[in-house]
């Protein structure tokens, strides 16, 4: 089987892995050497889905053991294919994109073949051929499989620039229900080894930094030759194929951000790819509840947000018609609506359509004048959905007279006007006289919408 | 001068600088400004000018030196940063942009207490606009990391990673550092085909040259021998990671927009099935 068709087979295998982030870690370009990362990341392509993508995201194998009643690459899924790649043939296909500048680096990830101490030796041979032998500076992100040794996590940890180990279920019940090979010891004990490792790192860093405030330099070790795993760990969820409540998993979420350290968790809405009794029977696949569970995610790391404030144990999940940040702030009406000029960063970050950059473009544009209507349009906040909640110089910016929770949330429920021309002109609202029938106008904006699906 | 023997004139003087499209140019242009004591009410590239009624036209001749003094100028009262801000802006291929980096000047020398926090001013429409051009020009340095994708040609005696690009901006001489800083075990070319500068790393140094692209493809060689089997194995990838129940192209549209889908390599297809439903697109 040649290399092309392989990659056919084990990038589809991979594609339902969500975290595709090249972020969290500059390295700088070196003389003679392939390759730099930036912080801030990269993303080379998007699929017609509108993913990014940034690293070559693929399975070193598709065999797998393991039988998960979710996952494409079950042991028992006899429809598919069963390939591997030789670490040479990945390496080289890793260095022929990359020059090529279709991606940042490599996305490593397993089904787990004969053990996984196996499966992580395959891998830790393939990034040995791209770091030792090519010197490769890109970005690698690779899966440390559960029930890997500790010994193999450290040499995958020296190669990799970030780890990650899939929480794969919210719930421990879950996991024993969906797949019974797995456990939640397997899954948390190299997390804990690999934040550990990081923390470790980090100390000894700190120690051979050169500016020092305080004499240690009896106990200073030599400076490693590579980090543990510099852009962090990261893990992935799938939500909707068991019964969890969204303050559940926002609530595991917290605890890994604080316990773990993780650099993100991120949440993948269950889609139906392999028909088991022990799955919800539906097609319907929950983006809306993904959507709001990242919105959520958002506030905690970037916003100041406690769980508790996004959620609470009677309102288990998340309301679906505005997002979290608009909620809180319709249930905490007696907070607004608040002085632009005036008020605290940290209150300007609370408010519905003013982000992280917003809120501080304000602060430091606030210095020098006062900020009206066409400044704070100017500066680049959601304008139209902030106006309810703000004063500006003492007048208020809403459209309306009314401060009631109802119609404010009638107010931000609203679909977005699309303006006068461009795409979303066209587009009707609910109870709107049209000149043609209701599926005849239906087929027309299905043509135009999905050119691929009409020829 | 023309205007002191036309009362009429005189009564709307207005005069529009041009200049010849560079930065000197625009520098030198802002020094006459000062210099004859006028305000402009157009700074203008001579090729993108089109003179308002009654209004004069200055041309401006580059001076490096006046340049310089410029330079040096914004450089003291305002900081390098500004002044990084507005090299950037310069390669704007917006017409309005040399009246916007003047009026910029004007109001952080002349008006503003503090001219080293002029550029935090952001609520003042002279600033707004530069940063307006700027972040217009960020976005299309971004959008060049992100999508020039090379090729592999190799002739009997060279070999070189060749990338053809269609920015809005001039952006190469801005992106080229990055480039050479990921990629300098590899000579490459970066060719912007919309304003025919081609960034050049030979291995050891870098250039910007100026130069057509019939006669720059005329230079090179062909592709290598696995360069069309790397670029199918990349359209391959592409097509296997998309998941078809989260098909959602307005989304992918507003990240990699159509304009630049004729030189990235995957998406060269699709345009071309764009083409058969819809000729115009």
């Amino acid at each position: 089987m040649d290399i092309a068709q392989k990659l056919e087979v084990l990038a589809d295998a991979a594609k339902y892995d969500v975290a595709c982030t090249s972020s969290g870690v500059t390295r700088a370009g070196k003389r003679g050497q392939l390759g730099a990362t930036s912080s801030a990341g990269c993303c080379h392509s998007f699929t017609p889905d509108g993913r990014c993508v940034t690293l070559l995201k693929v399975l070193m194998t598709n065999t797998c053991i393991y039988d998960c009643a979710y996952c494409v690459n079950r042991a028992s899924n006899a429809a598919i294919q069963r390939v591997c790649f030789k670490p040479r043939e990945l390496a080289d296909l890793t260095i022929e994109f990359y020059r090529r500048n279709c991606i940042e680096g490599l996305f490593l990830s397993s089904g787990v073949i004969g053990s996984p101490d196996d499966t992580s030796e395959l891998m830790i041979r393939t990034l040995r051929i791209l770091r030792h032998e090519y010197a490769f500076r890109g970005y690698i992100h690779t899966k440390a499989v559960p029930g890997t040794s500790p010994e193999l996590v450290s040499e995958l940890g020296l190669l990799a620039d970030r780890l990650s180990v899939n929480m794969e279920l919210p719930s421990e019940k879950s996991l024993q229900l969906l797949c019974p090979q797995k456990s939640k010891g397997t899954i948390l004990a190299p997390m804990r080894q690999i934040a550990d490792s990081i923390a470790e790192d980090a100390e000894t860093h700190a120690l051979v930094r050169r500016r020092q405030t305080t004499y240690l330099s009896a106990a200073r070790p030599k400076r490693a030759a590579r980090a543990f795993a510099p852009a962090g760990q990261s893990t992935q969820m799938i939500i909707g194929a068991t019964p969890e409540t969204d303050h559940h998993i926002l609530n595991l979420a917290a605890s890994l951000y604080k316990g773990m350290h993780m650099k993100r968790v991120f949440f993948s809405a269950y889609i139906p790819v392999v028909t088991d009794t022990r799955l919800p029977q539906t097609d319907r696949i929950q983006l809306n509840r993904e959507h709001r569970l990242y919105q959520a995610d958002w506030l905690l790391r970037f916003y100041g947000f406690e769980v508790d404030e996004i959620i609470d144990a009677e309102h288990p999940f998340l309301e679906e018609s505005v997002d979290p940040k608009a909620n809180w702030a319709l249930n905490h009406l007696d907070l607004f609506p608040v002085e632009v000029n005036t008020c605290s960063r940290e209150m300007l970050l609370r408010v519905p359509g003013i982000g992280v950059r917003g809120a501080q473009l304000i602060v430091s544009a606030r210095r020098q004048s006062t900020l009206g209507e066409q400044e704070l349009r100017k500066i680049g906040i959601a304008f139209n959905r902030a106006r309810y909640f703000i004063t500006c110089n003492g007048a208020y910016c809403g459209s309306g007279a009314d401060f009631s929770r109802e119609w404010l949330l009638a107010q931000l429920k609203k679909p977005i006007e699309g303006g006068r021309h461009g795409r979303r002109a066209d587009r009707l609202l609910a109870g709107q006289l049209s000149l043609f029938s209701e599926d005849q106008s239906d087929a027309a904006q299905a043509a135009t919408l999905l050119p691929e699906k009409a020829s | 001068m023309d205007a002191q023997q036309n009362p009429l004139t005189d009564l709307f003087d207005e005069v529009a600088y041009l200049y010849d499209g560079s930065l000197e140019g625009l520098l030198s242009a802002v020094f006459e400004a000062y210099a004859r004591k006028e305000h402009p009410s157009d700074v203008i590239s001579s090729e993108l000018v089109q003179p308002r009624l009654s209004q004069r036209i200055h041309h401006v001749a580059t001076n490096d030196m006046f340049a310089r003094r410029v330079q040096r100028g914004i450089v003291k009262r305002c900081g390098k940063r500004t002044f990084w801000q507005i090299t950037k802006a310069s390669t704007s291929s917006d017409p309005r942009v040399g009246y916007i980096i003047y009026r910029f000047i004007r109001y952080a020398i002349d008006e503003h207490a503090d001219a080293r926090r002029a550029l935090s001013n952001r609520a003042h429409p002279a600033v707004a606009d530069l940063l307006e051009a700027v972040l217009s020009v960020e976005n299309e340095c971004e959008r060049m990391r992100q999508f020039a994708r090379f090729e592999h040609l190799k002739g009997d005696d060279i070999q070189v990673w060749f990338a053809n690009v269609n920015p809005k901006h001039a952006v190469i001489p801005l992106v080229l550092g990055h480039f050479v800083e990921r990629f300098n075990v590899q000579p490459f070319i970066i060719f912007d085909e919309t304003h025919n500068i081609a960034g050049v790393w030979d291995g050891a140094q870098q250039h910007l040259i100026q130069i057509s692209a019939a006669e720059l493809v005329s230079r090179l060689p062909h592709h290598s021998a696995n360069e069309v089997a790397m670029q199918e194995a990349w359209r391959t990838f592409y097509r296997a990671v998309s998941i078809d129940a989260r098909y959602n192209p307005e989304l992918r549209r507003q990240f990699m927009p159509l304009r630049l889908w004729k030189n990235i390599t995957e998406m060269q297809e699709d345009i071309a099935e764009l083409k058969q439903i819809d000729p115009c697109a």
